[in-house]
């Protein structure tokens, strides 16, 4: 019985707590005026009218800003994943004086407000011109705060792999980089799990570089891009909703997909 | 399984390379030898996009292979993003309705020449700084008119008020009624401004039309007692609830829903919302000017216009003739009439040359243009010289809104004449 | 150590990127805090320690400095204690807590434009909860428009999002306490509350360092959530010092002051930062 209440409990909090999710997913499929009817009502009848609207805009926002958000994102977590573990794995052989100093300066990284570097770095980019390009912003995402956070997770948990296979590898003749590849990374996969997730959540949720490295014309990300293009007066919430919909789904239903790795990964970076 | 994670690896080297060597600037598109324009706009609720895309296409017409690409300011400060857009190297060739005296330091901007300003504009240098002109004077405002609801006058037995004192007893008795006195488009600077901006043109400008030339040259101050008891009027509107409660969260589109949906006896705005008014709310609702102490008429007047043009832009010659084009489109100006109350200053076409449907509001209040009477400088609002110094036309803005939570006027005039100081000496 | 051949270019060429990319910028903000850099002029010239003077008088700097304390204490506060407390309550493993735990996360995987759309959807002027407020008859409230209110939803809202985070990390240090602890305190005669703190408390103790620390750097840079849902207003009270230097940079054009309070915002950042982890650490030492 007590069990009973508490499972009716803890659904009740939850619930209530995904009570804005669950408006912005029921009145997606809501025409405007059953959304200000009653806000909170299923979506009875069912209209996929906000969808279309948003998939047939000429801007093509939601579908350039997919296109984009997944390239700039995937680009960047695939070039700092090996980049930061194999970085990680440096700084571990290193004596404690260098990589005390190493760790120091990659801690600054977790500290920078992103507005602080953001218009140095855009002028960097365009001394080397590489303004408003995917690469500029990938690169930006590469050298900056996410490489930090990267290494931190993966020290961390190479602070937990036993010497000794690190050391028969050598004796067995293999190179620095092999044993990293064959060896390290394999056994980091965890805390791979951790950052590739984190870091393509991140990317992708992004809202500073991109808006001012890629800028209105070369084309948004979708984060960038819903906030450029819902204006200040926009009281169309079926439009609204739809397009949030569709900005949304693919960072959700990937969520959903990994989210076991995704505990795994919370759970040991959490215990380290 | 140690291949499928090397091919991991070398797939994301290679992107990384191929990126590199592509140097890859996703979208963007050349059309033949033709030129690509770029020209920033913003929208509210008159001027939206559809108004945007027609006037591109209205006003390219007569241009041989120029396209125009529209880039719009994700709020209505589209002053502060076009300068985020400079910053970032993307300065557009076209900017519609920016504050031109922010850019001109840089040289950012090109001046129109004189002889096509002389030909075609009633005031060729309404939008003069120093003797150049960076906006075509395409049309008029009177900022801020008050609007008010015929019908609830009418029901609570009021009549228009031509004194501040008639005013502030006009709104008294709406609020003893039940009806928020004095409509306020409160969440964003620049609507919020509009009580400030009435005040300080009617009460000081209305005195001394020189006073921002004379606050240039340091010989006034902020701080004056005319400036401090003209803002203070406001203050005490605050205090005794004229704006309603929640005045600074409403925004320009919700405030002129409820205006026109009778919730409120009066509004001040720019002459621009006498486009929202439809033919059929017209008979119910009419503008008068700001009353002052003695009931001497003042009109705070802003001559407009919207296109700038970029000085360092690769094609500063075909945007100057877009400009052009756009700025004298009669059917561009017949829209901006029709929807956004534009009183038309154009030397060859007559207002009722246009064929534009106007209510009997517009005309009523563009009687105020024709008249002869008063007409000082909108104050934060007009692009001539008497604009005020880089930012500081924000700063005004801003304490509009801080009158509603802040009761020391004098402190909050002390600290807009150190950011003029700061922003005027740079 | 010949065979350290490979890895090192690697690594250097990350060390590379990380100097261009965030050492660099960050220098040459601090280089362009002494100078009265304005992007809209040619020519921009050393003026030594004046913008940091100009900061000691500037009303709203102190205002956004405030405002931005708040909104980091009270989100640190409320995240913790409700994603602890969401932790708990559905500490259990089977397939109804799971998907309980699977929802609680979401706010967190959407980016905070797209949570400060839903929620200025929710909260503005005539939105949905006025609307179903009207549905009752009751008068709207100004959610977002009136000075107190506008902090206490922004606060909620960052809070919503980062429960969701406080509460995955939280469940997840959870999983780490052996139940024998809890058999053993039990038998020891020990209550709830006493389990809590003996048994829970100390075994998430990391967790909770993460939990605070993240909160507070992650609160500090708020920028997305206040520009879709308040715009800094009403009468510029929402705006976070974040915020604020970047309209320092485009509405004032002084790119030499902003860059001075970036500076002090990072100060801020990595002190109360390093601070809190110092203490946490020690306490978890101790616990």
């Amino acid at each position: 019985m007590i069990r009973r209440l508490h499972t009716g409990f803890a659904w009740l909090a939850t619930l209530l707590f995904c009570l804005p999710i669950y408006l912005a997913l029921v009145n997606a499929f809501k025409d405007q005026r059953q959304i200000l009817a009653n806000p909170a009502a299923p979506p009875a009848p069912f209209t996929l009218g906000n969808l279309t609207r948003a998939l047939q805009r000429p801007d093509l926002l939601v579908q350039a800003g997919l296109i984009n958000s997944v390239v700039v994102t995937a680009a960047s977590v695939l070039i700092l994943v090996p980049l930061s573990s194999a970085l990680s794995f440096y700084i571990s052989e290193r004596t404690p004086r260098v990589k005390a100093a190493l760790l120091a300066m990659f801690a600054l990284g977790l500290m920078v407000p992103p507005q602080v570097v953001l218009l140095p770095i855009v002028g960097l980019l365009q001394t080397v011109g590489l303004q408003h390009t995917y690469t500029g912003l990938i690169l930006a995402n590469v050298g900056g705060g996410y490489l930090s956070f990267a290494v931190f997770v993966y020290v961390g948990f190479l602070r937990g792999v036993p010497r000794e296979v690190i050391e028969a590898a050598r004796v067995d003749g293999a190179g620095d980089l092999r044993v990293w590849w064959q060896v390290v990374f394999p056994m980091v996969r965890p805390a791979t799990a951790t950052v590739a997730i984190f870091l393509g959540l991140w990317v992708w949720n992004d809202f500073l570089n991109p808006l001012f490295i890629l800028g209105p014309l070369k084309g948004q990300t979708i984060t960038t891009g819903v906030y450029l293009s819902v204006g200040t007066y926009s009281t169309d919430y079926g439009q609204l909703f739809g397009i949030m919909f569709l900005a949304a789904i693919i960072p959700v239903v990937g969520y959903l997909v990994s989210q076991r790795e995704f505990i795994h990964g919370l759970m040991s970076g959490a215990s380290k | 399984m140690p291949r499928t994670r090397r091919s991991v690896l070398l797939s994301a080297i290679s992107t990384a390379a191929l990126l590199a060597v592509a140097g890859c600037t996703p979208g963007e598109s050349s059309n033949g030898g033709g030129t690509t324009l770029t020209f920033l706009t913003f929208e509210t609720p008159a001027l939206t996009a559809k108004f945007w895309d027609d006037s591109i296409t209205d006003a390219t017409k007569q241009l041989d292979g120029v396209t125009v690409k529209k880039i719009v300011a994700p709020t209505s400060d589209r002053n502060a993003y076009a300068k985020q857009l400079q910053a970032s190297g993307q300065f557009p060739d076209v900017l519609a309705s920016i504050n031109p005296k922010d850019f001109l330091d840089a040289g950012l901007l090109q001046p129109f020449d004189q002889a096509w300003l002389d030909a075609n504009f009633l005031q060729p240098n309404g939008n003069a700084i120093n003797g150049k002109t960076y906006i075509p004077p395409t049309n008029s405002q009177i900022l801020p008119m008050v609007f008010y609801n015929k019908d609830l006058f009418a029901k609570h037995n009021l009549t228009v008020p031509t004194t501040w004192a008639q005013f502030a007893d006009v709104a008294a008795k709406l609020k003893a009624a039940g009806v928020t006195p004095i409509q306020l488009a409160g969440a964003e600077p620049w609507s919020a401004s509009m009580p400030l901006v009435g005040l300080v043109s009617a009460d000081v400008l209305g005195k001394n039309p020189n006073w921002i030339k004379d606050r240039y040259a340091g010989k006034v101050k902020f701080t004056d007692p005319d400036v401090v008891a003209a803002v203070t009027k406001q203050r005490n509107l605050v205090k005794a609830g004229a704006f309603g409660d929640g005045a600074l969260g409403v925004n320009y589109a919700d405030a002129n829903k409820q205006f026109l949906d009778g919730k409120s006896g009066m509004y001040l705005m720019g002459s621009w919302f006498i486009g929202q008014i439809t033919a059929a709310q017209a008979k119910s609702f009419g503008g008068f000017l700001l009353p002052t102490d003695d009931g001497k008429q003042i009109v705070p007047f802003n001559v407009g216009g919207t296109t700038s043009v970029n000085a360092k832009s690769a094609n500063a010659a075909k945007a100057a003739e877009f400009a052009k084009a756009w700025s004298l489109s009669p059917n561009n100006l017949k829209t901006l009439i029709e929807t956004d109350g534009a009183f038309p200053m154009l030397k060859t076409v007559k207002l009722e040359d246009f064929g534009a449907t106007v209510t009997p509001v517009f005309t009523d209040c563009y009687k105020y243009v024709q008249e002869n009477n008063t007409k000082v400088s909108s104050i934060g609002w007009v692009n001539n010289d008497d604009a005020l110094p880089p930012g500081v036309a924000d700063l005004f803005y801003a304490l509009s809104q801080q009158l509603f939570t802040n009761d020391d006027v004098k402190a909050q005039l002390a600290a807009l004449d150190t950011a003029w100081d700061k922003a005027a000496k740079k | 150590m010949t065979r350290r051949g490979g890895l090192a270019p690697i690594a250097w060429l990350a060390v590379l990127l990380y100097a261009l990319f965030l050492v660099y910028p960050l220098c040459r903000s601090l280089f362009l805090s002494f100078t009265d850099r304005n992007p809209l002029k040619a020519d921009s010239t050393f003026v030594g320690l004046s913008n940091y003077l100009d900061m000691l008088d500037d009303p709203r700097l102190l205002a956004t400095l405030r405002f931005t304390l708040l909104v980091v204490v009270a989100v640190t506060v409320v995240a913790n204690v409700f994603g602890l407390a969401f932790a708990l309550l559905l500490n259990r493993n089977t397939a109804n807590y799971r998907v309980m735990r699977t929802l609680i996360f979401i706010p967190q995987v959407l980016s905070g434009v797209i949570v400060a759309f839903i929620w200025r959807s929710i909260l503005t002027q005539n939105g949905l909860l006025n609307a179903a407020l009207a549905q009752v008859d009751a008068r709207p409230v100004a959610w977002l428009g009136s000075t107190d209110l506008a902090t206490v939803s922004i606060c909620a809202v960052v809070s919503w999002m980062t429960i969701a985070f406080a509460t995955v990390v939280y469940s997840a240090a959870l999983r780490t306490v052996p139940p024998e602890l809890y058999e053993a305190a039990r038998v020891d005669g020990a209550g709830a509350l006493e389990r809590f703190r003996a048994v829970t408390l100390p075994m998430i103790a990391p967790g909770m360092t993460i939990n605070v620390v993240l909160c507070l750097i992650t609160t500090f840079k708020l920028y997305d959530v206040i520009a879709v849902l308040t715009g800094g207003g009403p009468a510029n009270t929402t705006q976070s010092t974040a915020y604020y230097l970047l309209e320092v940079a485009f509405t004032q054009n002084l790119f030499g002051y902003s860059s001075a309070i970036a500076m002090l915002l990072l100060a801020l950042t990595a002190g109360i930062a390093y601070t809190v982890t110092f203490l946490l650490r020690k306490r978890e030492a101790r616990l």
